[in-house]
C-alpha cells in the first residue's frame, strides 16, 4: 500500500516535471507557429494578431498556468494549425498507435520468449547459432533502415505486403515487425541467458532426482525462474516501443500518436505537441507501473 | 550369510573426457548398499564420493563427465544401461537422493505443496487430494511439525533445518527402496544435524529401507551407519563394518582421518593433521595414491598399485595394513 501511494506521487510528479520541460522546450525551440496557419502572404500585423488571439503574447509561465488551469477543467484545446479540437483529434490517433504499439508488444514476448528458450535448450547447436546472430543483428540495425530494408524487399520487390497506410492485417505487419525487432532481440538474449543459467541451479538437480521429466522441469520450474527479470525489464520495452513508434509510424505512414507528434513538432503546433508528449511520457510511466506490480506478483518473496 | 545386495556398485568409474583431456576421477569404486543398513561413504572434500553418488541416478553433468567404465546393479538391473526414461523411473520411486545445501536445492518460485504433490504425480496416477494427503504424511514423517502450514510455504520462508526436512520429505512421497544422502547435514547448525540423522536412522527402521550416507564426518558415521567405505582420491581404501573399522583403522589414510578428529574425553591436547595434499586426479603416481602421505611409505608403495584386499574383518587397500 505505502508502496502504491508513493509510485503515484512519483508519477504525478514526473508529469509535472515533464510538462514543464515539454512546454518550455517546444517554445524555445524557435520556428514560427503562424507559418502553418496564416498564407505566406499574411502581414506582421496578421501574424501578431493570430499570437494575441491564441495567447502566446503572454510571459511563458503565465501561458503554463493557464495550459494547466484548461487542461484541469477538460479542455484539451485546440490544434493551432486547423483548429480541431485535440479531444477529438486523440481517439483515433491513440487507438491506431495502441493497436500497433500492442502488436508490437505481443511480438516482443511472445517471439521472443520462445526463440530464447528454443536457443537455450539447444545450445551451441546450429539453431542456437542461428537465432542468437539474428537477435546481435536486431540489436545492432537501426530500426529506420529496417524499414526502409523489408518495404524493398516485401512491398517493392515482392509485391506482398504494402508500403505504407493503414487498412487491414497487411498493413500492420511491416510496421510491428519493425517496431519490436529490437525488443525482440534483446528478450531473446535474456531468456536464453536466464533460461542457461537457471539450468545449472541446484534444484534442477533436486527435481530431476525426484524423477519429474526433462520437459516439465524446463517448461515450468526453469521457465518461470527465468521470466521474473524479463517481467523485471518489462517497462523499457514498453518505453523503446513508445520512443521508436516516432521514427516507424513517420516511416509507415501509420496515422498514430508518433506521427501526429511529428508533425505537430515540425509546424510547431504547441497545444498538439504538448499533449501528445505527456500521453507517451504517461504510457511509459504506467508501462513501468505495471512492470513492477508484475514483478512483485511473479516473485512469491514480494508477494507473501 | 549376507542377503544379496540391494544395490551393487561394480568397478565404477567415472571420468571427465573432453578436448585432449580424459582423466577418471572416480576409480574402479566397488560399493554394496544391503537391505535395511546405512552405508556411510567417508572421504575429504574431492574424494569423488558425491560424485559416485550422483552417477548412480545419472545426475552427473554430463558432458564433460561420463561412467566410463563398471556398472551400477539394482535389483538385477544394470543403471548404467538405461534409458533416459526408464531412469527418470528409477528417480525418486526406487531410489531417491537428499542434496546438501537445502536452501538452494529447492525451487524458490513454487510451494512446498506443489513440489511434493508434482514429484507424487511423476512416479503415481492419484488425484490432486490424494497427491496432497500423501505429501502431507511425508511431511510428519519427515518430522516436520505443522505440514499443514509447510505444505504452502514456499523455500524462503522455510529455516536450513526445516527445508532439510521438506527434502526427505521429497524423497519419501514415493516410498523408495533406497535413500542417497549427499552431506545432508553439512549446512545445518549441530543440533539441526543430530535431529536430522536420527529421522534419516528411525525411517531406515521404520520403513525398512536402505541409506547410502555421505559425507566427510566420521562423527556422524559413527552414531548412524552400520558399515562404511572411506573414499581416497577417487577409490575406496577401507570398508568394513563401521564397529571394525572405527575400533582398528588398517589404512594409514583411515588412521590419520582418525587422529585428526577431535575428542572431548581424550588426553591428547592436540590434533594430527595428514601432511600433504590429496593428488589431483590428472596426477596419480603409479603406485598407492596415498603414498605420498604416508609415513610407512615403502619403494613398493611407490611403484605398485595396491588391490583392495581382505585383512582381519575389513577390506584394505594397502600393502602394508596397521596392525
Amino acid at each position: 500500500m505505502k508502496s502504491v501511494l508513493k509510485t503515484t506521487l512519483l508519477t504525478l510528479l514526473l508529469l509535472i516535471a515533464s510538462s514543464l520541460a515539454v512546454f518550455a522546450a517546444i517554445r524555445l525551440s524557435g520556428g514560427d507557429v503562424t507559418a502553418a496557419r496564416l498564407p505566406a502572404s499574411a502581414t506582421a500585423e496578421d501574424r501578431e494578431l493570430f499570437r494575441q488571439q491564441v495567447g502566446l503574447d503572454q510571459p511563458i509561465l503565465r501561458q503554463y498556468v493557464t495550459y494547466v488551469g484548461e487542461v484541469f477543467t477538460g479542455d484539451l484545446g485546440n490544434s493551432l494549425t486547423n483548429n480541431a479540437s485535440i479531444s477529438s483529434l486523440a481517439v483515433e490517433k491513440i487507438k491506431n498507435s495502441a493497436i500497433l504499439g500492442g502488436m508490437s508488444l505481443v511480438l516482443v514476448f511472445g517471439v521472443g520468449i520462445p526463440l530464447g528458450m528454443i536457443a537455450a535448450l539447444k545450445r551451441n547447436s546450429w539453431l542456437d547459432t542461428g537465432i542468437t546472430s539474428f537477435s546481435v543483428a536486431g540489436m545492432a540495425v537501426p530500426n529506420f533502415w529496417l524499414a526502409l530494408i523489408l518495404i524493398y524487399i516485401f512491398a517493392t520487390v515482392l509485391g506482398w505486403l504494402p508500403s505504407a497506410g493503414q487498412g487491414g492485417i497487411e498493413y500492420l505487419i511491416l510496421p510491428a515487425v519493425v517496431l519490436s525487432a529490437e525488443g525482440i532481440a534483446l528478450t531473446v538474449r535474456m531468456t536464453r541467458s536466464a533460461m542457461i543459467e537457471n539450468l545449472s541451479q541446484d534444484f534442477v538437480r533436486t527435481l530431476r532426482a525426484a524423477g519429474l521429466s526433462e520437459r516439465r522441469i524446463y517448461f515450468k520450474h526453469v521457465l518461470r525462474n527465468s521470466l521474473l527479470p524479463i517481467i523485471s525489464l518489462a517497462g523499457l520495452r514498453v518505453g523503446q516501443i513508445v520512443g521508436y513508434a516516432l521514427v516507424v509510424e513517420t516511416i509507415f505512414g501509420w496515422p498514430g500518436v508518433g506521427q501526429q507528434l511529428v508533425n505537430a513538432v515540425l509546424r510547431r503546433d504547441y497545444p498538439v505537441v504538448q499533449f501528445f508528449s505527456l500521453l507517451l511520457v504517461f504510457v511509459v510511466t504506467l508501462g513501468n507501473l505495471a512492470a513492477s506490480v508484475g514483478y512483485t506478483l511473479a516473485n512469491p518473496r514480494l508477494r507473501k | 550369510m549376507t542377503p544379496d545386495p540391494l544395490l551393487d556398485i561394480r568397478n565404477l568409474s567415472v571420468g571427465l573426457r573432453g578436448d585432449g583431456i580424459g582423466y577418471d576421477i572416480v576409480r574402479d569404486v566397488s560399493l554394496s548398499l544391503y537391505p535395511n543398513e546405512v552405508l556411510a561413504v567417508v572421504g575429504e572434500s574431492g574424494c569423488g564420493k558425491s560424485l559416485t553418488a550422483l552417477s548412480i541416478l545419472a545426475l552427473h553433468a554430463s558432458p564433460p563427465l561420463y561412467i566410463t567404465g563398471g556398472s551400477i546393479l539394482f535389483e538385477g538391473t544394470d543403471l548404467t544401461k538405461l534409458s533416459p526414461a526408464k531412469m527418470r523411473a528409477v528417480r525418486g520411486a526406487e531410489i531417491a537422493m537428499v542434496f546438501q545445501d537445502p536452501m538452494s536445492a529447492l525451487d524458490p518460485m513454487f510451494t512446498v505443496g506443489t513440489l511434493l504433490t508434482s514429484a507424487v504425480k511423476a512416479h503415481q496416477k492419484v488425484s490432486a487430494d490424494v497427491a496432497k494427503k500423501i505429501s502431507l504424511e511425508a511431511l510428519a514423517d519427515a518430522g516436520i511439525e505443522d505440514p499443514r502450514r509447510r505444505f504452502d510455504e514456499y523455500p524462503f520462508q522455510l529455516s536450513g533445518g526445516v527445508s532439510q526436512r521438506v527434502m526427505i520429505a521429497l524423497a519419501l512421497v514415493n516410498d523408495p527402496k533406497i535413500i542417497i544422502a549427499d552431506e545432508p547435514t553439512t549446512a545445518l547448525d549441530v543440533t539441526v544435524q543430530a535431529q536430522i540423522l536420527d529421522r534419516l536412522r528411525e525411517l531406515k527402521n521404520e520403513r525398512g529401507m536402505s541409506v547410502m550416507l555421505i559425507t566427510h564426518n566420521l562423527g556422524v558415521v559413527a552414531s548412524v551407519a552400520d558399515r562404511m567405505a572411506v573414499m581416497y582420491a577417487g577409490e575406496v581404501v577401507e570398508s568394513g563394518a563401521v564397529g571394525e573399522v572405527l575400533a582398528a583403522p588398517h589404512h594409514p589414510y583411515t588412521n590419520g582421518l582418525l587422529s585428526a578428529v577431535p575428542r572431548l574425553n581424550s588426553e591428547a591436547s592436540e590434533l594430527v593433521p595428514i601432511g600433504g595434499r590429496v593428488p589431483q586426479p590428472n596426477e596419480l603416481p603409479a603406485g598407492c595414491a596415498f603414498a605420498d602421505r604416508c609415513s610407512f611409505v615403502t619403494d613398493r608403495c611407490r611403484s605398485e598399485h595396491p588391490p583392495l584386499e581382505h585383512h582381519a574383518r575389513t577390506e584394505v587397500r594397502c600393502h602394508h595394513p596397521v596392525a
